[in-house]
């Protein structure tokens, strides 16, 4: 499968007063696959937005080299097939919905009304094409922007923080649109800090902090490697010391015992064991990794490091 | 990058378009066509300054505070203030008349000396700022008039120019009709007495329209007093010869112009003291009213010109008079054929400075600003005048005049060096201490107008 | 094209809904209409006076709407992330900086026809004179070329510098740009002036964009004066003008092409 975007060692550099040179995105080799999604996560000025600036040549990078869907960054004939939408965006509040739609679609060249129409009916606003923008509620809003972003029918979407600042049933909303999104083929990559959203429909991720990538994956990869939690009655506190499993805590109190083990240990030797001792198994509760711990300690570890 | 290079290159190319499409097709026309009329003289004479201060801020409403200032200064006489502050009011609002016509008349006659002798180095800065002002102002006759009167009234001794500039304010529909009457005087001083007449008998008839259309007092006053106005200059042409000249038997009769007589000019110029000389002489005329001008300045001063200066020294504006330049103007009144005057230079250092090694002494009288009993005699060109030594055809073209010119020394004038204890002064040769008794046969006869 | 069209027709239906602009085009009008009432006029002073103070108020107020206009028409699009949607898009940066100009000037010709006609129709109900109409109608067109060179400058320098500096810089530029004929005449034709100054007036003089050569308000308010051939004065200047414009937005694109928004 051909990369949607490829970078190799992008970096951006600003001078700032106090500190000097600071590269706010460093050495990037970021990959994403066509057709997927795409989630670009990191802290607040972690360069999420400045990457992706790059990448439409909004900005310029100081060194290293970047392509999208297969072209050099900076080749305008791309845009044709991209589309953007950036964070809290504003849009000319004198106009209607699709009076906005039909600017847009006349910077590609276009002028198709019933496409703009369509396009209105597939966000939901085809109720609302008259009013105004300054009318529209913040979630409507974000649907416009989404509805322009369609306008070209790109092979590759780029969301900033899509779903910054809206309500729960909004969220929903747009979620679903970028789900449907993948369904028909584009790829879409989405930048955020809103771990939640991004675990429930990106295929991959790259955690992003000071500029560098830190981790780079497959979800379900990068979750991969949970634990297990058994909790026994009727055992002897001395049991206690008979349980040698690497890597586990052991704890009795009220006359339970708790194990909190590494997935991938022999988990039935355990049960097995507890059984033969006449204990009873109360639960045995597999915890998965969730992409907030791993997101906490990367960034922990990374500050960590950059400390020492 | 190449792209960059080619946008490059049509920058440079369209930057020397602009500059020589500027520099060469639009600024020469504009400065013909479009400039405003004070653009060029503006800003001369101001200092930086007040150039910045112009430049910013509400300049009509500036200007009117300015001239309410110009105007308490006047009154304390402080005049090197005033100037700079008039010539800013004009250039922020070059449509304040007002401003124009008194600031002028200010320069031109109140830069005074303690015996009240004005400084006409400032009377070319006058003159180049009423010509602005009419400029600036076309469409009204009122500067146009301001700077003929200068001519008329203050240099006194080019009447040319006055009809020039009266011409041209009577094109002006604004101009009042007892102001157009000047003008016939002006003609008659500048010799053009045919043009007095017509204008006199053109104005009469537009008086007497008038005075048909409305009957006020001020209509019939001015009809009448044209209507007098022509009957003696009529009168007065008859007895000079002047009918007789235009219809050719001049020889042939008595005018009171005939024979030329010999008004016996002589003068002595002594240095009483530092800066202060005394002027006394003879001319040989016992009717009152005759005035001989004396000049002294600095010998081969620029825009030297006999008895006097060029007054018209171009149109800009320059506040920078000649402060180096000496130059006194004064009248020697004559009283009983004698005339006897001490002019006191010491108290005014500014005004004649005497920088320069060497001055002159003008003596000169010119009938054209005489009296009409005295033109009577002389004629408008002075063919009823003589001087057996000192009649002079060349320092005015076309006109006997009376002219005479001596020479003093710095020494001489401040009595320094040897000057200190001896009495400097010079004299023409014919000379005569008042105590010798003049010949009775010297005295002027006029028939009818002075019964000797 | 079609995407410079586009940009210039939503700048233009920006510009008509500005507050600030629409606050001072009403100031504008209201003092045009009320101009004979302003000064207490002497009759001998009442045509010039009237004339020059009313092309005096359309071009003050013409230059303050130029300038308070496009200072912000880059930076604003910056600001409201509106330029990201629009780069992101197919559309280069020239097309986007030129669609904005186009705009900018398109709507600013609009508020100054408005203003032409009320200064044209406060005239005619006062001297009830239409002689003069049409010589008192080609100052604003001068002012148009005039008023677009300044937009064009503060175009130029919006793609560098913040809006309040480009303010002052455009606003002391078209100050002094105005009165570049009449310091340059200043230094050339006085003789006291030292050769080198000269030498740096005559190179200023055709650097600086000359807002002088617009105005043609003198023959117009002291009627009587003879023009030699006013059609090639304005087809120069009218030159003069385009040149000049593109001289600025060349170099506004070759900045605005390097810049990071």
């Amino acid at each position: 499968m051909a990369a949607a975007i490829e970078t190799k060692k992008l970096t951006k550099t600003y001078k700032s007063r106090s500190l000097g040179a600071v590269n706010v995105v460093d050495e990037l080799d970021l990959h994403v696959e066509e057709g997927e999604i795409f989630g670009f996560l990191g802290p607040n000025g972690a360069g999420k937005t400045t990457t992706i600036k790059m990448l439409l040549s909004i900005i310029y990078p100081t060194s290293g080299e970047g392509w999208v869907l297969g072209r050099e960054i900076g080749d305008m004939e791309v845009h044709k097939v991209i589309s953007y939408l950036p964070e809290r965006p504003y849009y000319y509040e004198y106009m209607t919905g699709l009076e906005l739609l039909m600017f847009y679609s006349s910077l590609f060249g276009m002028k198709d009304v019933e496409r703009c129409k369509k396009l209105l009916e597939r966000v939901n606003l085809a109720g609302d094409a008259s009013k105004t923008i300054s009318q529209y509620s913040k979630g409507m809003q974000q649907r416009i922007g989404l509805a322009q972003s369609l306008l070209n029918d790109p092979k590759l979407l780029f969301l900033d923080e899509p779903t910054g600042g809206l309500d729960p049933i909004a969220h929903t909303e747009i979620r679903d649109l970028i789900l449907q999104f993948r369904d028909e083929g584009r790829t879409v990559f989405i930048s955020s800090h809103e771990l939640s959203e991004v675990e429930r429909i990106c295929d991959r991720v790259a955690i992003i902090n000071r500029g560098k990538i830190v981790r780079q994956g497959k979800l379900s990869e990068l979750l991969h490697g949970g634990r297990f939690e058994v909790i026994a009655e009727n055992l002897d506190r001395s049991f206690e010391d008979t349980v040698k499993i690497p890597d586990a805590i052991v704890s009795y109190a009220n006359g339970r015992l708790i194990v909190d083990m590494p997935e991938g240990e022999d988990l039935n030797a355990l049960i097995d064991s507890i059984r033969s001792a006449k204990g009873t198994i109360v639960s045995v509760i597999p915890r998965r990794k969730r992409l907030e711990d791993l997101f906490v300690q990367t960034v922990r570890d990374t500050n960590q490091g950059a400390a020492r | 990058m190449k792209k960059r290079s080619v946008l490059l290159a049509a920058l440079a190319a369209l930057f020397l378009v602009q500059a020589g499409l500027h520099a060469f097709a639009i600024y020469p026309r504009w400065k013909r066509d479009y400039a405003p009329k004070t653009a060029g003289q503006s800003a001369t004479g101001l200092d930086p300054a007040q150039f910045l201060f112009a430049l910013v801020g509400f300049k009509e409403f500036i200007a009117g505070i300015l001239w309410v200032r110009a105007d308490s200064f006047f009154e304390q006489g402080n005049y090197d203030a005033v100037l700079p502050l008039i010539r800013l009011v004009t250039w922020l609002d070059p449509h304040q008349i007002d401003v124009y016509a008194t600031g002028m008349w200010h320069i031109g006659y109140n830069f005074t000396d303690t015996e009240q002798r004005s400084d006409r180095r400032y009377i070319p800065v006058a003159l180049a700022f009423g010509a602005e002002g009419a400029r600036n102002n076309p469409n009204t006759y009122e500067l146009f008039f301001e700077t003929g009167w200068m001519w008329y009234h203050k240099i006194d001794d080019n009447y040319e120019n006055a009809v020039r500039w009266w011409e041209e304010a009577m094109k002006r529909k604004d101009m009042p009709p007892a102001r157009k009457n000047l003008l016939s005087p002006a003609y008659q001083r500048n010799g053009q007495i045919q043009e007095a007449l017509n204008l006199y008998y053109k104005l009469y008839d537009e008086a007497v329209e008038r005075a048909k259309k409305d009957n006020a007092f001020g209509n019939l006053q001015i009809r009448d007093t044209i209507e007098r106005n022509i009957d003696t200059m009529l009168v007065r042409m008859v007895q000079r010869g002047w009918i007789a000249q235009q219809k050719g038997y001049y020889d042939q009769g008595q005018y009171d112009t005939k024979p030329p007589f010999d008004v016996g000019f002589s003068v002595r110029a002594t240095v009483e003291e530092p800066a202060v000389i005394r002027f006394q002489g003879t001319w040989n005329v016992l009717p009152v009213g005759t005035r001989i001008r004396v000049v002294l300045k600095d010998k081969n001063m620029p825009n030297d010109q006999p008895a006097g200066m060029i007054w018209d020294q171009g149109s800009a504006v320059d506040l920078e008079v000649p402060v180096g330049l000496t130059f006194m103007q004064e009248q020697l009144f004559v009283r009983n054929r004698r005339f006897d005057k001490r002019v006191d230079m010491s108290n005014d250092r500014t005004m004649y400075p005497f920088k320069a090694e060497n001055y002159v002494l003008e003596f000169y009288y010119n009938p054209r600003s005489a009296p009409p009993h005295i033109q009577d005699k002389f004629g408008y060109n002075g063919e009823g005048m003589t001087d057996k030594n000192f009649l002079n055809t060349e320092v005015r073209p076309g006109q006997r005049v009376v002219f005479a010119r001596l020479e003093l020394t710095r020494d001489q004038i401040l009595r320094r060096g040897r000057w200190m204890d001896e009495v400097p002064f010079v004299q023409t040769s014919n000379y005569v201490a008042p105590n010798v008794r003049q010949e009775k046969s010297d005295v002027i006869i006029v028939p009818g107008i002075l019964a000797n | 094209m079609r995407a410079i069209v586009a940009i210039a027709s939503t700048t233009v239906g920006e510009a008509i809904r500005r507050k600030v602009l629409l606050i001072i085009l009403l100031i504008g009008l209201l003092f045009l209409s009320i101009a004979p009432g302003l000064g207490g006029l002497s009759p001998r002073q009442e045509t010039t006076v009237l004339t020059s103070m009313m092309l005096g108020i359309l071009q003050l107020t013409s230059a303050v709407i130029a300038i308070v206009l496009t200072v912000y028409l880059i930076p604003t699009e910056i600001e409201r992330r509106t330029i990201y949607t629009i780069l992101s898009k197919p559309v280069q940066r020239w097309q986007f900086l030129v669609g904005k100009y186009v705009g900018a000037i398109l709507a600013l010709g609009l508020m100054m026809l408005l203003m032409s006609g009320v200064l044209l129709l406060t005239y005619y109900l006062l001297q009830r004179d239409v002689s003069r109409l049409g010589e008192i109608a080609k100052a604003p067109l001068f002012y148009f070329v005039q008023m677009s060179l300044l937009a064009a400058v503060a175009v130029f320098f919006s793609t560098f510098v913040s809006p309040l500096v480009n303010f002052f810089l455009s606003g002391g530029l078209y100050f002094i740009g105005s009165m570049l004929n009449t310091i340059y005449d200043t230094f050339a034709n006085s003789p006291t002036t030292n050769p080198a100054v000269k030498a740096v007036a005559s190179v200023i003089n055709v650097i600086v964009p000359n807002f002088a050569n617009y105005n043609i308000q003198n023959p117009i308010i002291n009627p009587g004066q003879q023009i030699q051939n006013p059609t090639a004065y304005a087809l120069f200047t009218t030159a003069y003008g385009v040149f000049y414009i593109l001289i600025l937005l060349i170099g506004a694109i070759l900045i605005f092409d390097k810049r990071e928004v």
